[in-house]
């Protein structure tokens, strides 16, 4: 660290304190946010913190806000010598006088100043907790920082233009509590977003909207509910920013296999150009209704598949995979002959299956038959003596056209 | 909620705080052109991909599999 005159660090503090003062003072909320962004490492911060350093008197040069200047000057200081615990506390602190501040501002260009808060906040509790868990101690600041985000939501989602803010605090806390593994508590919040009928959803900023359609979608996944998972993360790709490439790529991530679990597919261009390898072969399987395929695709990438939480979708794609190849052994069997075609020994498919390295007998294979007439993957029904299954003569293998598999 | 929503819960919690798939901010205030017809990311899709060919080599093999077992019967 820099050693700073006394003269040269009182002169930054007051520079600082003017600019915050004159960018309240002109409602300039955009001007605060330099100020704020304590994480930036921006050099005009570095060079305050320093002074703040040098000249460790410095609550005598603020004359207003205190309680909230006070408070983000020790968080500074703090986190310029890295004791990221004091940062987070005193930024909470000072936090919790804006919140205060805002409650009585009636205009909204405090928006952009709030929105910086509330960002750094989450990210110095972030830094706080690894600060925490490496000593040894149990992290609970971003845990805090989400109640603390609670309570800004509280002071924004009422009526009146101030609400236009919520969904950004939305999707703070969505971030908070996947990181946490608490995304039961995203339904509270979500449950005031859609059921306000003060403001329609379309009025909230685009980037906001995309960002809650990824987390939103992310949960439908979680519950197998493809169709709304399928309508959130669609959505949010088709607005997502075509420039920022990694979110396009973490929608799809989850995207793909909520399309593949109805039975659409992405195209290898696709895969390709946002490097995701992992889905190919499983795209592959479904394609060929190669079953030992998909088997090695999902053993050969599980604990990246288990960490984004679709292995289960994926694995339930075998019923897909089964149907495909069930059906290309009817196509064999019909292009031999044709009056037979609609026939199928479970013998045949048990030797199909003994190929791919499926060790079943022919009750085993009777049982996935059934499993996938009862699903409507394939229509037909037994004859049991015979060991046949007897395939309609109408679209035995119907498609999913985009709904998902019976449950 | 599904068990699929607890396993990914334990596993970031297994993790102590991650998640590998956080959606980046994107800058407050930031605009972009939002096509009509969306990005192209979102016409990459095939819907009707069912189809009889059965000429590529894992049907080829199938078929010699299928074939031998009927001479059999």
């Amino acid at each position: 660290m820099s050693h700073l005159r006394m003269g040269e660090a009182h002169r930054r503090i007051t520079e600082y304190l003017n600019r915050f003062y004159d960018g309240v003072s002109s409602q300039d909320g955009a001007s605060l946010r330099e100020l704020l962004s304590l994480s930036s490492n921006s050099n005009y911060l570095l060079s305050v913190a320093d002074a703040l350093d040098t000249f460790q008197d410095a609550n005598r040069l603020i004359d207003n806000f205190s309680d909230f200047l006070g408070p983000l000057f020790r968080s500074l200081h703090s986190l310029r010598l890295n004791n990221l615990l004091d940062s987070y506390t005193n930024f909470e602190k000072a936090a919790n006088a804006f919140i205060q501040e805002f409650r009585n501002w009636e205009w909204t260009w405090a928006l952009d100043p709030l929105f910086v808060i509330v960002y750094q906040l989450r990210v110095l509790a972030e830094r706080a907790d690894r600060e925490l868990a490496s000593n040894g101690k149990s992290p609970e600041k971003l845990k805090a920082a989400g109640s603390f985000l609670m309570k800004v939501f509280g002071v924004l989602a009422g009526k009146g233009p101030k609400r236009v803010g919520a969904l950004y605090v939305t999707c703070q806390l969505f971030k908070i509590y996947f990181k946490l593994g608490t995304v039961h508590l995203c339904r509270s919040v979500i449950r005031s977003i859609e059921t306000a009928k003060i403001f329609d959803f379309e009025e909230f900023p685009e980037g906001d909207k995309v960002t809650y359609m990824y987390y939103t979608g992310r949960l439908e996944v979680f519950n197998e509910n493809f169709p709304a998972a399928d309508h959130k993360l669609s959505n949010a790709l088709m607005h997502c920013n075509p420039c920022s490439e990694a979110n396009i790529r973490m929608i799809l991530k989850y995207l793909i296999p909520v399309k593949l679990s109805i039975g659409i597919l992405p195209n290898d261009w696709l895969l390709k150009k946002y490097n995701l390898v992992e889905y190919r072969n499983v795209v592959q399987a479904l394609r060929k209704g190669d079953l030992r395929l998909l088997r090695h695709a999902l053993q050969e990438h599980e604990h990246q598949l288990l960490r984004s939480g679709v292995y289960l979708v994926l694995e339930k794609l075998e019923l897909q995979v089964y149907q495909r190849l069930f059906k290309k052994i009817y196509i064999i069997q019909k292009q031999r002959d044709p009056t037979k075609a609609h026939q199928m020994k479970l013998e045949v498919i048990v030797k199909a299956l003994t190929w791919l390295e499926m060790d079943m007998d022919v009750d085993e294979v009777e049982c996935i038959v059934s499993i996938l007439i009862y699903k409507n993957l394939v229509k037909g029904y037994f004859a049991h003596k015979s060991k046949v299954v007897v395939l309609s003569k109408q679209d035995p293998f119907p498609k999913l056209n985009g709904k998902p598999v019976n449950s | 909620m599904a068990s699929e929503a607890k396993t990914a819960s334990e596993d970031v919690k297994m993790d102590l705080f991650e998640d590998d798939d956080e959606f980046e901010d994107f800058e407050i205030n930031q605009e972009w052109e939002d096509k009509e017809e969306g990005n192209e990311v979102t016409q990459q899709w095939e819907d009707d991909w069912d189809d009889d060919d059965v000429n590529d080599d894992f049907s080829l093999q199938l078929r010699r599999e299928i074939e031998n077992s009927t001479e059999k019967n």
